[in-house]
C-alpha cells in the first residue's frame, strides 16, 4: 500500500458484509457463551458445591481462569504501549488487535471472582465503601489490591484502545451513510483532524503509553501477591511478581499469534501482518520463555537451598506427586517447546507458529493450575493435605464459556471495527509530496477549475 | 455584510500545503485550522503548536491520585483501629500499592478529560467548513481574509498548488 487512500480502501474492505464462515464462528461462540452462562446459572441455583473446591483446596479453576485471562491481557497493552514508547516499527499492524485482546481478556477475567464468589448479587461488598458498622474493606489485603489494580487496568486499557480508535472511527464515519454514519459518528466524537486536535492527541496518547507501561508490570505483580502474601509453601516467594509478569507476557504473546494468524488469513493481511512481524513476536516468545524457564529453575533451587522441609515437600509433590503430569506439561509447553523458535525455519512457518502458540496457551493455563491448586492442598500439616476434587462439569462448562466469550468479543471487534490502525499505517508512509509519486492517483492539477 | 470571508483550500501534496501556509503567514492572515489525515510535525511547526497543556492536567491527576489512594487507605484504617501484635494500625508499605494504582487511574482519567476539554470534543455535528476528504488523503487549510483580499488569496492558494479553493460560511 503506497497511498493513504489505498490504506483506507484495504482496511475498510474488511468491514463490509461478513461471509458465512464469520457467522458460523459467531454462532459457535454464542453457543459456548450460552453453555457457560447456563452452567453458571445452575451453580447459582444449586450452590458453590458444584465447583470442585473443598477444604483445604478452596481456590479452584475459577481462580486459575482469572489469573490466566489477566495474563493474556498483558501483552496487548505491553505491545502497544512499550513498543510505542520505543517507536518499534513492527508495532503498528499488531497494536489494535492486541489492545482489543487486552480489553476482552480483562473483561473475561473480571467475571471469575464473581463466579467464584457464589453469591454474585453481593458483589458490591468488595468495593471500597464502608458497611453499616463503618467497617471498610481491608486496604492491606492483596485481594483489595487486586480489585483496584484490575479495575484500573480495565479502565486504562479500554480508554487507551478507544482513544487510538477515534481518528479511525472518523474515517469510517466520513465514508459511511445512514445509520452506520450516525453510529460511527457518535463514537468518533466529532473528530476533524485539525492541527490542534492532532497536537493535543499526540501528547495525550504518549502520556497514555507512558502511564500504561508501569501499570502493565504492576497489575500482574499484584495478582501474584494474592498468592505470595499468603504464608503457604509454594506461594510465599519473592520471585512471584517477576515470575508472574514474565509468564503473563509469555502467554499474551502466544495468544497474539493465536488470534492474528487466522485474522491475517481471513482478511488477507499477509502483507500488513507480515512474516517478519510474526517472527519478531516469536523471538520475543523465546525471550519470555527463557525467563519463565529460569523462574522454574529458581523455584527448584530455592526449594532445595532454602532448607524448608515444607517448601521442598511441595516442590517435590508438584513434580512427582498427584499433579506431576500437569507440572511436566507446563515445563515442556512453556520452556522447551518455544525454544523451537530458535530455528528460523520454525518461526517463519505458519502451522508451526500457530501450533506452538496454542501449546504455550495450554502450558500457561496448566502453570496457573499447578501453582494455585497444589499449594493449599500441601501445606505444613500433613493431616490437612488433600487434592483438588475438580474440575467438575460445571467448571468445564464455564471454562468453555470464557473462551467462547473472549473469541465472540474478538469476532465482533473484527467485524465492526478496523483491526489495524489506518491512521498509524498512514503515519508509517512518507507524506505525499509533489514529484515523489506518493500522491493519490486522483490528484487534480494544481490551480484547478474549482473556486 | 461580513467584514471577513473564510476560504478553504484543499491540497493533495504536503509540500504545496506547507508553501501555502508560509505565504499566508507572510501576509499575516488568520489561519483557523489545518486539517490532515495524519499528524505532521512540519505543519505543527508552521502553526507554532506548543507542547500541549494536557501534560499538566495529567500530572495534576496523578498527584491527586496518590493523595486520594493514600488518604483513603489511612482513613479506612483509622476508622477501625485493628491492632495485631502491637503493629501500627496504619502501615505505610501496603498503601504504596493503592497510591500507585490510584495515581495511574486518576492520571489517565485526567488525561482523557484534558484531551476532551482542549480539543473541545465531543462535538455532535461537524463544522460547516469540514471536508470529509481530509480523513482520506487530502489536506485542507481554513483562512480568513477581507472581501477585498478574496481574489488575491484564492489565486495565491491555487498558485501554491491548491486543488480547490472554496468560500465557506
Amino acid at each position: 500500500m503506497k497511498t493513504y487512500r489505498e490504506i483506507n480502501d484495504r482496511i475498510l474492505a474488511t468491514l463490509t458484509q461478513p461471509n458465512r464462515g464469520y457467522w458460523g464462528w459467531l454462532a459457535l461462540c454464542v453457543t459456548g457463551v450460552l453453555t457457560g452462562a447456563g452452567c453458571w446459572a445452575y451453580q447459582i441455583a444449586t450452590g458453590l458445591g458444584m465447583e470442585g473446591i473443598n477444604h483445604p483446596v478452596m481456590w479452584g479453576t475459577y481462580l486459575v481462569n482469572f489469573v490466566f485471562w489477566v495474563g493474556i491481557a498483558h501483552s496487548g497493552t505491553l505491545i502497544s504501549a512499550i513498543l510505542y514508547l520505543f517507536k518499534a516499527p513492527w508495532r503498528t499492524p499488531l497494536a489494535r488487535s492486541a489492545e482489543a485482546m487486552t480489553v476482552f481478556a480483562v473483561s473475561v477475567a473480571g467475571l471469575f471472582p464473581l463466579i467464584h464468589m457464589g453469591r454474585v448479587w453481593v458483589v458490591y461488598w468488595i468495593l471500597p465503601y464502608p458497611n453499616q458498622r463503618n467497617l471498610w474493606p481491608n486496604f492491606q489485603s492483596p485481594l483489595l489490591f487486586d480489585v483496584i489494580a484490575i479495575s484500573t487496568y480495565l479502565s486504562v486499557s479500554l480508554l487507551f484502545w478507544y482513544t487510538g480508535l477515534v481518528p479511525d472511527l472518523a474515517i469510517i464515519r466520513d465514508r459511511a451513510t445512514g445509520l452506520r454514519r450516525k453510529i460511527y459518528g457518535f463514537f468518533a466524537l466529532g473528530w476533524t483532524g485539525s492541527h490542534k486536535e492532532w497536537n493535543h492527541y499526540g501528547w495525550a496518547y504518549l502520556l497514555f503509553a507512558a502511564l500504561a507501561t508501569p501499570l502493565v508490570v504492576s497489575v500482574h505483580s499484584v495478582v501474584s501477591w494474592d498468592f505470595a502474601l499468603g504464608v503457604a509453601p509454594g506461594w510465599h516467594s519473592t520471585i512471584f511478581a517477576p515470575y508472574f509478569v514474565a509468564g503473563a507476557i509469555h502467554s499474551g504473546l502466544a495468544m497474539v499469534l493465536t488470534l492474528l494468524i487466522p485474522l491475517r488469513r481471513i482478511f488477507r493481511y499477509e502483507d500488513i501482518i507480515s512474516m517478519p512481524i510474526l517472527e519478531n513476536v516469536a523471538k520475543t516468545i523465546v525471550f519470555t520463555g527463557l525467563i519463565v524457564g529460569y523462574s522454574y529453575l529458581t523455584e527448584a533451587f530455592i526449594a532445595w537451598y532454602g532448607g524448608s522441609a515444607a517448601e521442598r515437600g511441595i516442590y517435590h509433590w508438584r513434580a512427582f506427586g498427584h499433579y506431576a503430569p500437569f507440572f511436566w506439561l507446563m515445563v515442556v509447553c512453556n520452556t522447551i517447546v518455544p525454544l523451537a523458535f530458535y530455528w528460523k525455519r520454525v518461526r517463519t512457518t505458519i502451522p508451526a507458529l500457530f501450533g506452538i502458540s496454542i501449546l504455550i496457551n495450554i502450558g500457561m493455563w496448566y502453570e496457573r493450575f499447578v501453582i494455585i491448586i497444589s499449594s493449599p492442598g500441601h501445606e505444613f500439616d500433613p493431616y490437612s493435605w488433600s487434592i483438588y476434587q475438580g474440575p467438575t462439569w460445571v467448571e468445564y462448562g464455564i471454562l468453555i464459556g470464557s473462551f467462547s466469550l473472549f473469541f465472540l468479543l474478538f469476532l465482533l471487534f473484527a467485524g465492526f471495527l478496523p483491526t489495524v490502525s489506518m491512521t498509524e499505517l498512514k503515519e508509517d508512509l512518507a507524506p505525499p509530496r509533489r514529484g515523489l509519486g506518493a500522491g493519490p492517483a486522483s490528484a487534480a492539477r494544481p490551480g484547478g477549475n474549482h473556486a | 455584510m461580513h467584514s471577513h470571508v473564510r476560504l478553504q483550500a484543499i491540497f493533495v501534496y504536503l509540500d504545496d500545503l506547507l508553501r501555502a501556509l508560509r505565504s499566508l503567514k507572510d501576509r499575516q492572515l488568520t489561519i483557523h485550522a489545518v486539517h490532515s489525515p495524519v499528524p505532521n510535525h512540519e505543519i505543527a511547526a508552521l502553526m507554532a503548536d506548543r507542547a500541549s497543556p494536557v501534560r499538566y492536567i495529567t500530572l495534576a491527576g496523578g498527584i491527586l491520585g496518590i493523595v486520594t489512594g493514600f488518604s483513603l487507605s489511612v482513613y479506612t484504617a483509622m476508622q477501625w483501629r485493628f491492632l495485631v501484635s502491637g503493629k501500627p494500625p496504619v502501615p505505610r508499605v501496603p498503601y504504596v500499592i493503592e497510591s500507585f494504582e490510584f495515581c495511574i487511574l486518576f492520571a489517565v482519567l485526567f488525561n482523557v478529560i484534558g484531551l476532551l476539554l482542549l480539543t473541545r470534543l465531543p462535538r455532535f455535528g461537524l463544522p460547516a467548513s469540514y471536508d470529509p476528504r481530509v480523513t482520506e488523503d487530502r489536506y485542507s487549510v481554513l483562512v480568513s481574509c477581507t472581501p477585498a483580499q478574496r481574489e488575491e488569496i484564492s489565486r495565491l492558494l491555487r498558485e501554491n498548488g491548491a486543488e480547490e479553493v472554496n468560500v465557506v460560511s
